[in-house]
């Protein structure tokens, strides 16, 4: 099985916003699918949006899975459940975070999750003065339990959390991991876009500093690293002057090679590009 | 009558005598096999007596052309060398590509089989008068290519000669077959010749091979052509090969010291992208390539060196050696003594290692020490000193000298694994422990998968099982209508493609369809060869160290190759295969290859 999760509660209202925050767009993607992607890079198990019935979506890559909030409008643990139960058996642990996280850096939820396979049942940052339940691990056993708070009306996190072990993470347990720390100081991680300022706040922040590197006949003159800003692979490809297709292809941080430009970067990551044909 | 693109027959040489005999090939062998990989293994199951030693007289070499050879289709003057290798004790089919293709083809014959063994060091020359022997005692020791300028001096012009070096000659059995400085190189064929005491093979052309409809073969080829400049071919043509090195240094699938990890943090001063600014001397192409993916490099002293990734992962990363003039001399020490430099590399690798755990009495032998790989090579050339027990290969070695050494022996099936780590190319982990000839990158092809974005190449699956089926099926089309596997980025249907350019060349109403069963059935054919010849189900299957030692990659990530995915993919494969559990085709599948 494996052992990480992803789950993004994309159902909320969005009363605040007044548009719909899955859908809204920062550098490039949508909120939804950078937080999405963001998931998928950090987890080995399936990612799972829960969404309200009916609810139209952004575009997300084919390997997220979709799953219907059946009850709508009863808040987070109502979607935990709904997530939880999604994925519950195909992994032991799973990150679950608000759709409307644009600086959410994949070495945070690493980080929580960590933590949580420590042997806590929840891995709850206390960040930026406040717990952050929606930016927070859960073992996916938890399932039933959190169905059972919604059948009882007890709809806040805390009575789940009065019924399991919770591993609090405050920011100086959260900066122990120096790859975090480094790349996340002011874990900006769990700044979320309530509301119109909020979300014109983040929209006028740049786009993550990432590293890129042309290899072989790509590189046309520009052999190591650059720095540019891009917020997806498309965007780091665009800086490089190329575009990805059936000839070239990315690596993310020297892992998973892709085609996909919608797939997220963070601030710290490095894009290589090369020719995807590698005969020898 | 013979289909267009083929003259309907092999020419058995008996390399004692040069007796020859005509063997017809009728157009339903020709259009289940098509030509070289495929049609020499038919040849194989028809002619090669069962367990039969590769390297005795009556083991059986075939030079095997096909129905493409001679037309003005790009990357079509190629030949595959098949027979039984005295490295893996299987089917094993070398291709090249020179001009040797088109005389030897143009000799009248769509395959040259020799058998039998001649008592004294010779060359065999094959023309329109058919077969006879000349002495070639003055060419013993020689270096293939200076056996190659001096028996074309001797001979006059319009010969075209095959030649092997002093491994040949000494049976190393991992030596090449070569021609104007290409290598049939994978396999030990230069040693099955060298048993056979035939220095050379000389082809001069005198017959002339008809297409079916010349007009569309012409119009192919100028559509292919134009195609062969475009972005899929940017890679060879612009940098060659050794493009792959600093870009597999960085997603962690260059193989280096014997496996021990997959970066090489010396990796730049290695790099073509180095190199080629440094170095270029000129590019070039095989006969009939419109691609040019050869770049030949200044080396030290003045030389000149053809430089090609594996060779420089081989001889470089792999013993540790980062110094580029250092691998451009052992490469260019590989082409004079006629070595594979992949398992050159490969068993040189192994026994640093076996020296420094002291497994071997060689404390000479050390990763990252140039001249220690320069010595092996002379060594294994020689078969003198250690390198009596290196020219036997990794597996046969790592028997002798125990110890644990198999566990970090790189074969498959005996064959030294090419530079592209298993762990982190997943798909590839099933191509390399499931083909025919062993751990080989040609015939397998399953990187493509991996590099593709489609799935995660460090977890292998369902997903990488069909991509490996796909790729070897691939594979197996282009080596034997023949192309060059460097264009096959250019074809965006290619068995549909493929047979349009069968079907032009022969007259045959070939489809893609038809072409996908012919994949299967040569695969297959393969396979049933080394059954035939005491193939194990454990034959598939990876070395210890990929299927016990983890790696991470630059992003923190683990890649573990455990022995239950491997064996689940393998399971799969077989399923995809029509193979039962333990890999063996049923009586059905076999009687429908027609070889009998």
């Amino acid at each position: 099985m494996p052992n990480s999760a992803g789950i993004v509660l994309a159902g909320g209202r969005s009363s605040r916003m007044g548009t719909p925050k899955a859908a809204l767009e920062w550098h490039g993607s949508t909120l939804l699918r950078r937080t999405a992607g963001i998931l998928s890079r950090v987890t080995d198990g399936p990612v799972v949006v829960v969404r309200a019935p009916g609810q139209p979506l952004p575009a997300l890559p084919p390997a997220v899975e979709i799953a219907d909030d059946p009850l709508e409008g009863l808040g987070p643990v109502q979607g935990l459940a709904a997530g939880l139960a999604a994925v519950a058996g195909r992994a032991e642990i799973a990150f679950v975070c608000s759709t409307d996280l644009p600086f959410l850096h994949p070495a945070f939820a690493r980080r929580v999750l960590r933590a949580a396979a420590d042997g806590a049942d929840v891995a709850l940052p206390i960040a930026r003065g406040h717990p952050q339940p929606l930016a927070a691990a859960y073992r996916t056993s938890l399932a039933p339990a959190a169905a059972r708070l919604v059948r009882e009306q007890r709809l806040r996190p805390a009575f789940l959390f009065d019924e399991c072990r919770v591993a609090r993470l405050d920011e100086a347990a959260l900066r122990e991991d120096p790859i975090l720390a480094a790349l996340d100081p002011d874990l900006d991680s769990v700044v979320n876009v309530n509301e119109p300022a909020d979300y014109a706040e983040a929209r006028a922040r740049p786009a993550p500093q990432v590293t890129i590197q042309r290899f072989g006949t790509l590189a046309d003159g520009h052999r190591g690293p650059q720095q540019v800003r891009a917020a997806t692979v498309a965007a780091a490809a665009g800086a490089a002057g190329l575009a990805l297709d059936r000839h070239v292809v990315a690596a993310l941080n020297g892992d998973q090679i892709t085609r996909d430009g919608d797939v997220p970067l963070a601030t710290g990551d490095t894009v290589f590009f090369l020719a995807a044909d590698a005969g020898g | 009558m013979t289909a267009g693109g083929y003259f309907g027959r092999a020419l058995v040489v008996d390399a004692g005598s040069a007796a020859a005999e005509v063997l017809p090939l009728g157009d339903d062998v020709l259009r289940a096999y098509i030509g070289g990989a495929g049609l020499g293994t038919w040849l194989l199951h028809r002619l090669a007596p069962p367990g039969t030693d590769p390297l005795a007289p009556e083991a059986p070499l075939a030079f095997v052309f096909s129905p493409l050879v001679g037309t003005p289709l790009t990357t079509s003057a190629k030949f595959a060398v098949v027979a039984k290798s005295p490295l893996t004790g299987m089917l094993n089919d070398a291709l090249s590509s020179s001009h040797f293709a088109i005389s030897g083809k143009l000799t009248g014959n769509d395959a040259i089989v020799l058998r039998g063994a001649c008592p004294r060091p010779s060359a065999l020359l094959i023309d329109g008068d058919g077969a006879r022997l000349a002495d070639a005692a003055d060419l013993s020791g020689l270096p293939a290519a200076e056996a190659e300028r001096r028996l074309r001096e001797r001979l006059g012009r319009g010969w075209r000669i095959a030649a092997i070096g002093p491994a040949g000659e000494r049976g190393v059995r991992y030596a090449t077959i070569s021609h104007d400085g290409r290598h049939a190189g994978r396999g030990g064929l230069g040693a099955v010749l060298g048993a056979k005491r035939i220095k050379a093979v000389a082809v001069r052309a005198a017959a002339k091979v008809a297409s079916a409809d010349p007009e569309a073969v012409l119009a192919a080829a100028r559509d292919l052509r134009a195609r062969s400049f475009g972005p899929a071919t940017a890679k060879y043509r612009e940098l060659g090969t050794l493009a792959n090195l600093l870009a597999f240094n960085a997603i962690s699938t260059l193989p280096t010291r014997n496996f021990q990890a997959a970066t090489f943090a010396e990796a730049p001063q290695l790099a073509a992208e180095e190199l080629a600014q440094l170095r270029t001397v000129t590019r070039s192409s095989c006969a009939s390539c419109t691609i040019g993916c050869e770049h030949i490099y200044a080396a030290r002293g003045g030389k000149r060196a053809r430089v090609e990734y594996e060779n420089v992962f081989a001889l470089g990363p792999m013993c540790g050696v980062s110094d580029p003039d250092a691998v451009l001399a052992a490469s260019g020490r590989c082409d004079e003594l006629g070595l594979d430099t992949i398992s050159a590399g490969g068993t040189i690798a192994w026994a640093m290692e076996c020296a420094e755990r002291g497994l071997i009495d060689a404390p000479w032998l050390r990763f990252g020490d140039a001249g220690a790989v320069l010595r092996a090579l002379d060594e294994i050339g020689a078969r003198q000193g250690l390198g009596e027990l290196l020219a036997e290969g990794t597996r046969r070695a790592a028997g002798r000298v125990g110890g644990g050494s198999a566990a970090f022996a790189l074969h498959v099936k005996g064959l030294e694994l090419p530079g592209y780590e298993p762990r982190t190319m997943q798909a590839m982990a099933l191509g390399l422990a499931v083909n025919s000839r062993g751990a080989d990158h040609n015939r397998s092809g399953a990187y493509e998968a991996d590099l593709s974005g489609d799935h995660d190449r460090l977890a292998g699956g369902d997903a990488h099982v069909a991509a490996a089926v796909e790729t070897e099926d691939r594979a197996a089309v282009m080596d034997s209508l023949i192309l060059c596997k460097f264009l096959r980025g250019v074809f965006s249907d290619p068995f549909t493609e493929w047979a349009a350019l069968l079907a032009a060349v022969t007259g045959w109403d070939t489809t893609g369809a038809e072409l996908r069963e012919t994949a299967s059935r040569i695969v297959l054919a393969k396979r049933a060869f080394n059954i035939r010849e005491g193939w194990r189900p454990e034959d598939d299957w990876l070395p210890e160290r990929l299927l016990s030692e983890p790696l991470e990659v630059a992003s923190g990530r683990v890649a573990r190759l455990t022995p239950d995915r491997l064996r689940g993919m393998i399971d799969g494969y077989y399923a995809a295969r029509g193979l039962d559990r333990a890999g063996r085709p049923d009586p059905a599948a076999l009687n429908a290859l027609q070889l009998s």
